[in-house]
């Protein structure tokens, strides 16, 4: 039986690894589709798919278009459906406007009745009051409530303009739940716990909530999995949503080729895009970067800054006309100097 | 001749003594040639800068146009001038000095600071604690992002630590005008200025005051290129048309003279200060004509003018297209065709090509007799040219054989045409990953294509409606030992990319293989000698009672003795070979197709890559004798689908027309959720439109219920050997739904996609659904809607291909330069640790797959 640790499995001594994992994942990319967005039932959440999301988490976007979480519930509950539902009703951000029926506004004496929706506010499970006291953390209202289900604001703004936005602001503010999250829902797995898929991302304000698994949550945010799970978390992140889209797009690639642009976007500690603001343009020699991309740029400042090329890259050497120092380039051939010697002896007396 | 291996090249800024160094001539006259045609000495072509016409001799170094290495020449700048891509570093350096004094605006103890932070980054104690420390250093250890952080500190300061002079606002206007306090800096202050920071103040950002004086940024004197860097050419009506580089520099010289004279003459401020701006922008657009902010100089055909970094930059600059881009003899290109009787190593060459190309005979002592003989030759193949020792290339001719037959020695080169079993490397582009470029052993063939297998098209993504393909014959011993033993397609089976073979039995040879290995597969004596005499096999299996010959049996002679394999076909059936017979089972696809390769990849494992091929090679061939004798015909009749068909398309059109219909009506009722980050509009359509697309599902399930393996057609999309069942959908059931990027097709008219329908038509059809087959025909309205889907696909696929050979060429920059080190660690060329151990195992991608496999077993 082969065991891993067999030599003949192992990689040859200077391979270019990395124009294998460059290729194995720019070849396929030709085949694939340029369709954004995908859904994968009716109810479940949307996310970015194919050569598009690969785009983004190549290029390092700041924030995915659409950013997802997954939030487990720590153990204990996992399998407590009720439970779970308490945590999601805290999770999934309720604002103003998903509660009301209708509104009336009234700029010139700067009041605004909102008509609350009782269905709803039984689903959510709020009253008038607790909504009202949610609004009056804006100090500049004044929230009574009229009715059950009538609640009055007033603000006197400035000009019009002013109370105008105000009370746009006001029918969009948060009431429950956690900023940024759209929509959450709850998904039962095979095993019987229950999972929270959601759509938008904010990790800090979710880890915090009681009941919920800080160290299992998932989110595709790269940056903000960076910011509070460092970079070896993001570095996990950014191979397995590669892996997710590329599996989903039907192409087998080895998850080491993956794992290698992970690593390669993740090695100095933070995260670096695959392009010319990122891995290519931080190189260390100044032909690689010119040859790649704003050719003059880095002829200019290389001068300014008196840098050295040592050319020991594959683009260099290329360029100067010598042989690349990967693969079978690497190997050079030695004499022992007492042969040399008796060579050239030899050779002299011929 | 020898010449040293480079080491490094170090970029500086060249000085003004630098220049007039290398100048072999100041230019002082703003023409090239006189009324005779001679050129003017003195002036931007003079002789002593090189040559260009054959036949004058170079004043400088006395060569010719195929040996001078031609000769700067300088001129001098009356007044100075902005260089113009310094300008925003020459912003920096301003802002970072002081107004008064010059220095660097860091108090004493910053530089401390930054001193111990050296110690930090670089670890040099000794380099820190100097009085003078080299901070070039810092610069290489904390790059260009710590420079910034440094430089952006400086701008804030108010006040000089030293003079404590008020720093006043400074201002930029691109592209090189400069402003202090809202009034304009002329070049030579600034030139002044900048000469006026002290070494030591440099070097604390990094900037190295051998290599590169600040006041160099502004131009005194203007390095000339040599005559050859910028020919002119003569047009055929005998007329000289210059370079664009020359026309720039005579635009600058005439300006300098203007402006010279006009300053001797003492013209007012105004004129002179006009004239100088005017220098700058020749200058500018002489550097780069593409510079933000300043208009482009222009041809008299109003082209814009290639200046310096025009010629360097882009795709089709010095460094991408000439530098990078090497260019080859020893190749050739043609079209490619198909031969099943060649081996998937094997490569046809047609005679002509043959003829043509040439591999390498070194002379030496002990082969020096053959290659007399070699050389004797008159007919194919022969020796086309000697190099001599010299290294002078001598054609063989009838007249100089003799001669060169009696000069040959060992050290001489013979040049022989190819011949039957020399390596070729063969290529297709695009090259997309390394199996685009592999090595074919050559086979000498009639006829003006190359021909390569069918099974090593999948590599190459090659067909043969037109494709053309490239070989190139490899001359050292090095890249033809390097080509024979690791670029063969024996030695390319598996894919780096998954670990499974990329290379199978295709189309035909998949039909082949079903009818040669179905249950009551049966050959008469005549049908199985020839199988078997085709891939080499000369005896026969063991016959059935009755004389004939099984299927099973005659596959099992091109199984590898004693072989056991254990496997599942496309639906699942078993497949069962022990001690090198088929005892059960079909192979199909997934044994050695595209769907896997199972079976392949076992022989591969099991008994070593030339056994794999060997069998490819054989199953190929035979099988298609099979489909030769045995094989399917497809006809109009295969697209009639039965009755119920009918019935059921019908059914499945108003099944989804009902649903679309429900969805919308659901719409209409407010009752729909929407998706999160959608309209409840944008989610009717999503929803829809996944609704009507599922109409093909339907029609596939109705197809697989309906027919036979005896429709052909059917049999093919079946077996994955061609075709899909959606196609025969489509020709027999409907086309569905027609979707422009991603969506219905929506615009055209107010409210409606085109005219023939009512504004705002809920029926799926006036949204692009199409309930005609193809054997049925489109009506009018299918027909626009199927036409604008397809012109969405090819427009998008043309996209596709830009975006991802975008996104593949950033991953090869990116990580070109990663490589496996003795201890399985990925490293790249600065020597920065990438992983510790590539993949977490240091396992080959190769042999991942076939390390996992013989685990199991």
């Amino acid at each position: 039986m082969a065991k891993s640790s067999d030599d003949s499995f192992k990689v040859a001594t200077g391979e270019a690894v990395g124009v294998i994992a460059a290729q194995s994942i720019g070849e396929p990319g030709t085949q694939m589709v340029l369709r954004s967005f995908h859904t994968a039932g009716i109810s479940s959440v949307v996310t970015t798919t194919g050569l598009p999301r690969i785009l983004e988490i190549v290029d390092a976007r700041k924030r995915p278009k659409f950013p997802v979480m997954e939030v487990k519930p720590i153990k204990s509950i996992e399998k407590n459906y009720e439970k779970v539902r308490g945590i999601w009703r805290k999770i999934e951000e309720v604002k103003m406007s998903s509660l009301i029926r209708d509104f009336k506004e009234d700029l010139k004496t700067g009041t605004l009745l909102l008509n609350l929706d009782k269905e709803k506010m039984s689903l959510y499970e709020v009253t008038a009051g607790t909504v009202a006291s949610k609004l009056s953390k804006n100090e500049s209202l004044t929230v009574s409530v009229e009715e059950s289900d009538v609640i009055k604001v007033k603000f006197k703004g400035k000009t019009t303009a002013q109370t105008r936005t105000t009370f746009v602001n006001t029918i969009n503010a948060n009431i429950l739940g956690v900023k940024g999250i759209i929509k959450a829902n709850i998904n039962q797995n095979e095993d019987g716990t229950f999972v929270i898929k959601t759509s938008g991302s904010n990790l800090e304000e979710v880890m915090e909530i009681d009941g919920v698994d800080k160290w299992n949550i998932y989110s595709n945010d790269m940056f903000e999995v960076l910011k509070f799970y460092g970079i070896e978390a993001a570095r996990n992140l950014i191979a397995n949503e590669l892996q997710e889209v590329i599996k989903e797009e039907g192409f087998s690639i080895s998850f080491r080729h993956i794992s290698l642009v992970a690593d390669a976007m993740t090695y100095t500690g933070t995260i670096r895009s695959i392009g010319r603001h990122g891995v290519a343009g931080d190189k260390e020699s100044v032909f690689a970067r010119a040859a790649y991309e704003e050719t003059i740029k880095h002829f200019t400042n290389a001068s300014v800054f008196g840098e050295e090329d040592k050319l020991k890259g594959v683009s260099e050497n290329i360029l100067i006309g010598k042989q690349i120092g990967l693969g079978t380039g690497m190997i050079k051939l030695a004499i022992k100097k007492e042969d040399l010697a008796r060579i050239k002896k030899k050779e002299a007396k011929e | 001749m020898h010449a040293e291996a480079i080491e490094s090249i170090r970029f500086t800024m060249i000085s003004p003594d630098t220049i007039k160094r290398m100048s072999i001539a100041k230019l002082i006259v703003p023409d090239t040639y006189n009324e005779d045609g001679y050129p003017i000495d003195g002036g931007l072509v003079d002789q002593r800068l090189g040559v260009i016409d054959p036949g004058l001799k170079c004043k400088t170094c006395g060569g010719r146009v195929k040996t001078c290495p031609g000769h700067f020449g300088h001129l001098e700048l009356v007044r100075p001038v902005i260089h113009p891509e310094y300008a925003k570093t020459i912003y920096l350096l301003l802002q970072s000095t002081c107004q008064q004094c010059h220095r660097l605006l860091l108090t004493d103890t910053q530089v401390g600071d930054m001193k111990s932070a050296i110690k930090v980054f670089v670890g040099k104690e000794d380099e820190a604690e100097g009085a003078t420390i080299d901070l070039t250093s810092l610069a290489a250890a904390n790059t260009t992002r710590d420079k910034e952080i440094l430089i952006k500190k400086l701008k804030s300061v108010k006040k000089c630590p030293y003079c404590q002079a008020a720093q006043r606002k400074l201002k930029l206007e691109r592209p090189t005008s400069f402003y202090i306090e809202g009034s304009r800096m002329k070049a030579d202050e600034i030139r002044d200025w900048l000469a006026r920071v002290p070494d030591n103040d440099l070097k604390l950002i990094g900037i190295d005051p051998v290599a590169t004086r600040p006041e160099w940024f502004v131009l005194t004197t203007l390095l000339v290129p040599p005559v050859n860097v910028r020919p002119s050419i003569t047009l055929e009506s005998g007329e000289r048309s210059e370079d664009d580089l020359t026309h720039k520099l005579v635009d600058i010289m005439r300006i300098n003279q203007r402006l010279e004279q006009d300053i001797d003459a003492g013209a007012p401020q105004i004129i002179i200060d006009d004239l100088w701006e005017l220098l700058q922008y020749h200058v500018t657009s002489y550097f780069n004509n593409e510079t933000p902010g300043v208009p482009v100089a222009r041809h008299r055909s109003t082209r814009p003018l290639k200046t310096l970094a025009q010629r360097l930059k882009g795709k089709e600059g010095r460094l991408r297209y000439y530098l990078s881009g090497k260019r080859v003899n020893f190749s050739a290109r043609t079209v490619v065709s198909a031969d099943a009787n060649i081996s998937i190593n094997e490569v046809g060459v047609p005679t002509r090509l043959a003829e043509n190309l040439t591999v390498p005979v070194y002379v030496t002592l002990w082969n020096i007799e053959e290659a007399k003989k070699l050389l004797q030759r008159t007919e194919y193949p022969v020796i086309i040219n000697v190099i001599t020792k010299e290294g002078l290339r001598k054609r063989v001719t009838e007249v100089t054989r003799e001669e060169l037959l009696k000069g040959i020695e060992p050290g001489q080169v013979l040049e022989r045409q190819l011949i039957d079993g020399d390596i070729a490397l063969f290529n297709r582009q695009p090259t997309l990953h390394r199996m685009s470029i592999m090595a074919h052993k050559v086979r000498v063939l009639p006829g003006k294509t190359l021909r390569i297998n069918a099974s090593a098209t999948t590599p190459y993504n090659a067909d043969f409606d037109g494709d053309e393909m490239n070989l190139h014959v490899p001359q050292s011993l090095e890249a033809q030992a390097e080509a024979r033993y690791l670029m063969q397609p024996k030695d390319q089976l598996l894919s780096p990319r998954h670990g499974g073979p990329i290379m199978f039995a295709e189309e035909d040879e998949i039909i082949g293989a079903f009818f040669l290995t179905k249950d009551d597969a049966y050959f008469n004596k005549d049908d199985a000698t020839e199988m078997l005499a085709g891939v080499g096999v000369y005896e026969l299996p063991k016959p059935e009672k009755n004389g004939v010959y099984s299927g099973k049996a005659i596959f099992s002679m091109i199984l590898p003795e004693g072989f056991n394999f254990e496997g599942k076909t496309l639906d699942g059936a078993e497949v069962s070979i022990k001690d090198g017979k088929l005892l059960k089972g079909i192979v199909d696809e997934r044994l050695v197709g595209n769907g896997g390769g199972t079976l392949l990849l076992k022989i591969f494992e099991d008994i070593g890559s030339d056994a794999a091929v060997d069998f490819l090679s054989r199953l190929t061939k035979m099988t298609l004798i099979v489909s030769v004798k045995k094989g399917i015909t497809i006809s109009v009749k295969d697209y009639y689908m039965p009755d119920n068909v009918e019935k059921e398309r019908v059914a499945i059109v108003k099944d989804v027309e009902a649903k679309a219909g429900a969805l919308i009506e659901k719409y209409k009722q407010k009752k729909l959720d929407p998706l999160p980050g959608y309209t409840r509009r944008e989610t009717l359509e999503i929803i829809v439109m996944a609704q009507l697309e599922e109409a093909r599902h339907m029609a596939q399930k109705l197809l697989s219920k309906s027919i036979d393996l005896d429709n052909r057609a059917y049999l093919m999309a079946k077996l994955k050997a061609r075709g899909t069942i959606l196609n025969l959908v489509m020709t027999s059931v409907f086309l569905g739904q027609q979707s422009i990027r991603g969506k219905r097709p929506s615009r055209g008219y107010n409210r409606r996609v085109l005219p023939y329908f009512r504004r705002g038509d809920p029926n799926p059809s006036a949204k692009g659904f199409i309930k005609s087959s193809f054997s049925d025909g489109l009506s009018p309205t299918e027909f626009y809607m199927h036409a604008m889907g397809a012109r969405d696909s090819s427009m998008t696929k043309s996209l596709v291909t830009a975006v991802s050979g975008y996104l593949q060429r950033r991953l090869i920059n990116a990580m070109q330069d990663f490589y496996a080190d003795k201890n399985g660690a990925v490293k790249d060329a600065s020597g920065a640790l990438i992983q510790t151990i590539y993949g977490g195992d240091g396992i080959d991608p190769i042999r991942e797959r076939v390390m996992k496999d013989k685990a199991k077993s």
